[in-house]
């Protein structure tokens, strides 16, 4: 950073803050604050003034970047073009969930109705549906047309077996699996993790009994699940999305959004087994090579992954319940909470193996390589 | 003399099932349509049921749904006469012996006219009671459903209804009542399309079964021959082994790397790596600048010997079989070494130089 300050303007400084506001683990506990504030202060950020100076600036700040030729390159790729509308389209549907429900909050705290009550639903298929089907057919098919003339399709050379391109790339909606691919043992990251994510989908109607929220918007009444779902999809999938996307670079190497795309940038990631700091730095003894009774040496390697994920998985319902969600318990009875302590501590437990590789370079938690259980 | 029950009359009632058991019991009297199940045309002549009374008892009794009503006199007859009734015998003996009513069920509404409709044909000499009974049946609604569908097909021209049948006049009743019963007849002609739509049927699993079988008789064919890959020779011959032994310690050979192999040459040997990324399955690069193989898709990185160091992968990349044939280095892809197995160190998996 000095180097760049020293060497070059003012605009290079600004653009190295940004680069390094970007390194991942600043750039997850960024968007973790940044939801944060905006879910305390929706009522606020969603006035419609507000929010369209949040959109203007954030449009100002995008096209002064485009500016910059490395910032350009990657944006106005063929295939992260549809990511930028992405996250255009998601602010926007963001914003009227959270006006609409800001407002309610509002009426229910005066006691006045609320914007649903007596609005009438029904409309008939013919013609308020089919007219703005076929309005919006007509509209998007001309859409589509231009951008297939203006924006070329990534075609690229023909497949060769033992050549990989480089950086290679998951279709953008598989980005954040691609993402999760890098922390954890790939029948995890690729099966069970996204499976665990269907599933929970599936189930949160049978945990989450509360009808309050049910044809209405309102987020005063449902801080904890409306948050949870941001989280998980704002950050979880979004942001790997756009860490996907925007900032992983050849050799799978994360860059700054103003930062060239390097082939030989030098990255230390030596990894750092968490055995190796149990054993060799802890307890100063050399791993386990020995089976002992009818336990496996490699289960005795990992036996202090082991005892922290236990850890995490027992305890940290106990705690949820004692410190937390008390009032939710009551609510939920013993197997709801149960099941839904568990699905949000896999949730957690996604960040939490992110920041550790980032900061620590932490291989694996528990890595029985033997069981392909490398978590 | 004998006592002996004589069917005057019979009848169905609306919900039949088209189960066969009448027409099976008593085939001159009932036809089983597609739809519901009728007197046949013939039978409706009380004379002809006489001496089927017993049938048709049976049948009313097999009804699964006991839709087929009748009524019939008891009359005490001696066997030899009970096949010779006379025709007039059913009315007159109506009134000693009162109708029965078998089953209870019918309701009186139909079990009234009866009586009056039979004295009325013995002296108006106009419809029979049996015609009378399918009338009624026939006007109310469903009873004979196929017959009536096809009766209505033909007066919806004269914006007739079901229901005005009964504001005709006798003899217009009468006549509609036969044409639909001769309506009915002709689907005798039924049982032949039945037996031309199962002809079609079977030539349509014919067919379907033949192409069934060409598709699945080749693949059989194939699944019974020996087992064998139809790949490339996995041995790759890779030049003289000088080539290999004159390469710097620490040096990498690509030129082998469309064939699946990368040479690397130790301290003291050469061993043949495979090039495919132990974490998913990519093709990582070598990068000479940082000397280490770095996968593109989720960022591995293995050092030059093949052992990981970076990134998601859990184990080093695999080694294969190497020997020397004729001074010719010869890898085998069909074997490999994995490190986390303790096989770096069998002899066959490196050549010593």
């Amino acid at each position: 950073m000095t180097q760049f300050l020293a060497s070059g303007s003012g605009m290079d400084g600004i653009k190295h803050i940004i680069n390094v506001l970007c390194e991942p683990h600043w750039f997850l506990i960024l968007s973790c604050v940044a939801l944060a504030v905006f879910m305390v202060g929706y009522r606020t950020f969603t006035k419609p003034p507000i929010a369209a100076a949040l959109a203007g600036v954030s449009t100002l700040f995008f096209i002064a970047s485009c500016l910059d030729p490395n910032f350009f390159s990657i944006v106005s790729k063929g295939d992260n073009v549809p990511i930028v509308m992405m996250m255009v389209t998601l602010a926007f549907v963001l914003w009227i969930a959270f006006r609409q429900a800001a407002i309610n909050d509002e009426r229910m705290e005066k006691g006045e109705p609320l914007l649903e009550a007596g609005a009438d639903d029904k409309v008939l298929v013919w013609p308020d549906l089919v007219y703005i089907e076929l309005i919006c057919l007509v509209l998007l098919t001309a859409f589509l047309v231009v951008w297939a003339i203006f924006l070329r399709a990534p075609l690229e050379q023909p497949a060769d077996p033992n050549v990989a391109p480089n950086p290679a790339k998951a279709p953008w909606y598989f980005l954040g699996l691609q993402e999760m691919l890098v922390y954890f043992d790939p029948w995890l990251a690729g099966v069970v993790l996204p499976g665990l994510i269907v599933v929970g989908l599936i189930a949160v109607p049978y945990l989450d009994k509360n009808p309050r929220g049910n044809g209405y918007y309102t987020f005063k009444q449902r801080p904890f699940a409306i948050g949870t779902f941001m989280f998980g999809f704002g950050i979880l999938w979004i942001v790997l999305i756009i860490f996907g996307t925007f900032l992983r670079g050849p050799n799978w190497n994360f860059f700054g959004p103003y930062e060239f795309w390097d082939h030989n940038k030098p990255a230390a990631l030596l990894n750092v087994e968490f055995h190796d700091l149990f054993w060799i730095q802890m307890l100063g003894r050399p791993l386990p090579t020995e089976d002992v009774a009818f336990i496996p040496a490699y289960i005795i390697r990992e036996i202090a992954g082991i005892a922290v994920l236990g850890v995490y998985f027992i305890a940290g319902p106990i705690i949820l319940r004692a410190v937390f969600f008390r009032k939710l318990y009551v609510q939920m009875g013993f197997i709801r909470f149960s099941v839904m302590a568990m699905l949000f501590l896999v949730m957690m437990l996604m960040p939490i193996k992110m920041a550790l590789r980032w900061t620590l370079n932490l291989h694996y938690i528990v890595g029985i390589t033997e069981w392909f259980l490398n978590v | 003399m004998a006592s002996k029950e004589i069917i005057s009359k019979v009848w169905i009632e609306d919900g039949c099932i088209v189960c066969d058991a009448c027409e099976t019991a008593a085939p001159d009297v009932f036809e089983v349509l597609e739809e519901t199940c009728i007197i046949r045309p013939a039978a409706l002549d009380v004379e002809f049921c006489k001496p089927r009374s017993t049938e048709i008892v049976d049948a009313a009794e097999e009804c699964p749904v006991d839709v087929i009503k009748f009524e019939s006199t008891t009359v005490e007859v001696s066997d030899a006469e009970a096949a010779a009734v006379p025709a007039d015998a059913p009315a007159s003996d109506a009134a000693p012996a009162a109708p029965v009513v078998a089953p209870a069920k019918a309701a009186p509404a139909e079990a009234a006219p009866p009586a009056a409709a039979s004295v009325h044909a013995s002296t108006a000499g106009a419809p029979d009671p049996a015609i009378a009974a399918l009338l009624k049946a026939a006007t109310t609604r469903g009873g004979h459903a196929g017959m009536l569908k096809n009766a209505d097909g033909g007066m919806a021209s004269s914006g007739s209804t079901r229901g005005d049948a009964r504001n005709l006049p006798p003899e217009a009743r009468q006549a509609k009542v036969q044409a639909a019963a001769k309506k009915a007849s002709a689907d005798a002609d039924a049982g032949r399309r039945a037996f031309a739509s199962s002809g079609a049927l079977m030539v349509g699993w014919g067919a379907f079964s033949a192409g069934a079988g060409l598709a699945v008789g080749p693949a059989f064919t194939r699944f019974m021959m020996p087992n064998v890959m139809e790949e490339p020779d996995p041995r790759i011959r890779i030049g003289k082994l000088q080539k290999y032994s004159e390469m710097e310690p620490g040096g990498v050979n690509e030129d082998y790397k469309p064939q699946g192999i990368w040479m690397i040459r130790l301290e003291d040997r050469i061993a043949a790596l495979n090039i495919i990324c132990t974490h998913l399955g990519c093709i990582p690069n070598w990068l000479v600048n940082e000397r280490k193989y770095k996968c593109p898709c989720h960022g591995s990185g293995y050092y030059q010997n093949g052992v990981n160091f970076e990134g998601p992968t859990p184990r080093p990349l695999e080694r294969f079989k190497i020997y020397v044939e004729d001074g010719i280095v010869v890898v085998d892809k069909s074997k490999k070494y994995n490190y986390e197995l303790g096989q770096w160190d069998q002899p066959s998996s490196f050549l010593l130089v």
